[in-house]
């Protein structure tokens, strides 16, 4: 059981990252777009966490070798089916032999692929993130075969034309000007009164972004003071000024520790809205607190739990494999990539 | 990490770092109690397995703790963490011995390309740079970017050194930087913009093994010249403790 890239694009095999990393200097790494990879992997009948394909802005193509159910989220695009056009957001059924194709990724940057069962990658500290710098990961090639875990014969109508996602959940908004929530950052009273204009000014995504930071082109508060500040570990969505030219935003790839003052933190819910956006889109950042940058990132997990039980309840009726949320009981565990466990991650909360 | 119970922690400031951490800051002028704080509170964390919590990262003052904010919260960390604190104060850290390494190194040429920079920038000679960073044992103050490096304070030489202009887009695995008052080994290929005096043979990152870098916070370090046509005789070893 597997599949084969025939067009890898810019893509890689990832999950929700590496998150004893950084005690190790490493970083977190894992999707960018962390709700979007997330719901993949619930409408695919996985774990959040199950390795998953991450494809970044380029067209992509794979070849199913058996039967697959899979799932697509992330940015807006042109998903076919062994030539069928198919919708983004749901399970979808792939024949054994039919090609599954990613074309015109639009709106926004990243795409994720959850295959049911998951498929084989290797581990790093607990992850299969990749990371750059140390040279570790599954980044695509054409001609790679990733393995794969289960057989799920077509899936006949109507039960899939049922809209799931409708069910509970709220498609994200693709747009090219987005408004990215942050709270004040430890160091930003090192910015004085210069600090505001990150709130009054529109900034633009400079095609020098990655998925270690964005460099965002528009006015720029200030370091008042010059002192010089001892490295320390600077959290995912840091927004520093190191230079004169440009803001930079740290996403998942970011180096653990840096000696610059922290103006600001993206908040977890806009680190996925930061995650698709596209050189030359427009950002403009709004001021928050962090109770309710909590409580909003704590909603979007509820949604996921409702959609986790909607997916439940289908697959059940369906009789598609195990109950989403648990590795498939029926295969040993070192199919999943030499994992002994899932690594323990967020259950909704309320769950 | 100190060897002995350090049974007056310095004080500590706490700031909000988002929704999904938060930055510990000592605040005494011990710098090595400092130092000794933040890396015992970095394993209290370690050892106390905080359900969200991932995990914390020291460095010299100061101590970043990340948490899944959607099992725990700001507020609920901040409460451990001065209960870490407070337990820290009667226990002292676990005592643990610290291992030596001995890193040779080739200076200058292709593999040190700003030695002759730094002596210059120092009114030292060549000579006695290599001397001054030679003769130290640093203290491994904690693992920084990239890939686990270790951060530790420079050798004594007369003035700090300014970081490149002109950063490079990549510095070879094993390359020996200073900048400012502080020495370092890249453990692997990765933009850099501290000074490159020189370069080890040895493998110090393989991610084939668990942990990465063979090192820990509190581990010292020395460095030993070799000349370059030794370098290829120690190519492909790994960084090993000597004790």
């Amino acid at each position: 059981m597997s599949l084969v890239i025939q067009q890898p694009g810019n893509s890689v095999v990832t999950d929700l990252g590496r998150f004893r990393g950084p005690r190790f200097g490493l970083p977190v790494n894992g999707a960018l777009d962390q709700f979007s990879a997330r719901a993949a992997n619930i409408l695919a009948g996985n774990p959040d966490n199950a390795p998953l394909l991450e494809v970044t802005a380029l067209d992509f193509r794979m070849r199913a070798t058996t039967d697959l159910l899979i799932a697509v989220t992330g940015a807006p695009l042109h998903l076919t089916v062994g030539g069928r056009e198919c919708q983004q957001w749901e399970p979808v059924s792939v024949r054994a032999g039919e090609t599954v194709a990613l074309r015109r990724i639009d709106g926004g940057l990243r795409a994720y692929i959850a295959v049911h069962g998951s498929v084989e990658a290797p581990v790093l500290l607990g992850s299969c993130a990749p990371d750059t710098v140390v040279g570790f990961g599954l980044r695509l090639i054409e001609g790679r075969e990733l393995k794969t875990f289960r057989n799920v014969p077509p899936i006949r109508q109507p039960y899939f034309d049922l809209p799931l996602f409708r069910l509970g959940l709220t498609r994200p908004q693709f747009t090219s000007t987005a408004v990215v929530e942050v709270t004040d950052g430890p160091d930003v009273e090192e910015f004085g009164g210069t600090a505001d204009l990150l709130y009054n000014t529109e900034y633009t995504v400079s095609a020098w972004s990655n998925h270690i930071g964005l460099r965002l082109g528009g006015a720029l508060p200030e370091r008042q003071s010059t002192a010089e500040v001892l490295s320390r570990g600077v959290p995912v969505g840091a927004i520093e000024v190191p230079s004169r030219d440009e803001l930079l935003v740290l996403h998942r790839g970011r180096g653990v520790t840096a000696g610059y003052p922290v103006l600001a933190v993206v908040t977890s819910r806009s680190l996925d809205v930061l995650a698709q956006a596209r050189p030359g889109h427009k950002i403009t950042f709004r001021r928050t607190s962090v109770p309710e940058a909590t409580a909003k990132y704590r909603a979007a997990l509820r949604e996921l739990e409702t959609l986790r039980s909607t997916v439940s309840t289908v697959f059940a009726l369906l009789g598609i494999g195990d109950q989403p949320g648990n590795p498939p009981s029926n295969q040993p565990s070192n199919h999943y990539s030499n994992q002994p466990e899932w690594p323990r991650l967020a259950p909704a909360a309320g769950s | 990490m100190p060897a002995t119970p350090t049974p007056a922690q310095p004080p500590v400031e706490v700031f909000e770092s988002g929704d999904a951490a938060l930055r510990v800051v000592t605040s005494s002028p011990d710098r090595e109690a400092n130092w000794a704080t933040v890396h015992a509170l970095a394993g209290w964390l370690d050892a106390a397995g905080i359900d969200g919590v991932h995990g914390a990262v020291p460095t010299y003052d100061s101590l970043l703790v990340e948490f899944d904010p959607g099992v725990t919260s700001a507020r609920q960390v901040r409460a451990f963490v001065l209960l870490g604190l407070r337990q820290l104060e009667f226990t002292g850290a676990p005592a643990r011995e610290p291992r030596e390494f001995l890193v040779p190194v080739v200076y200058g040429g292709e593999y040190g390309p700003d030695l002759e920079r730094v002596a210059e920038q120092q009114q030292l000679s060549v000579e006695d740079i290599i001397a001054l960073h030679t003769t130290k044992s640093y203290v491994i103050r904690c693992l920084g970017a990239p890939a686990g490096s270790p951060m530790m304070d420079g050798p004594d030489f007369p003035f700090p050194v300014p970081r490149l202009k002109d950063p490079r887009l990549s510095v070879p695995a094993g390359a020996v930087s200073v900048a400012g008052r502080q020495a370092v080994i890249a453990p692997a290929a990765a933009p850099g913009g501290w000074c490159v005096i020189g370069q080890t043979p040895l493998t110090v990152l393989d991610v084939a093994a668990e942990p990465l870098v063979p090192y820990v916070p509190g581990d010292t370090l020395r460095f030993q010249q070799i000349q370059p046509e030794e370098f290829a005789k120690y190519a492909g070893r790994k960084l090993e403790a000597t004790q």
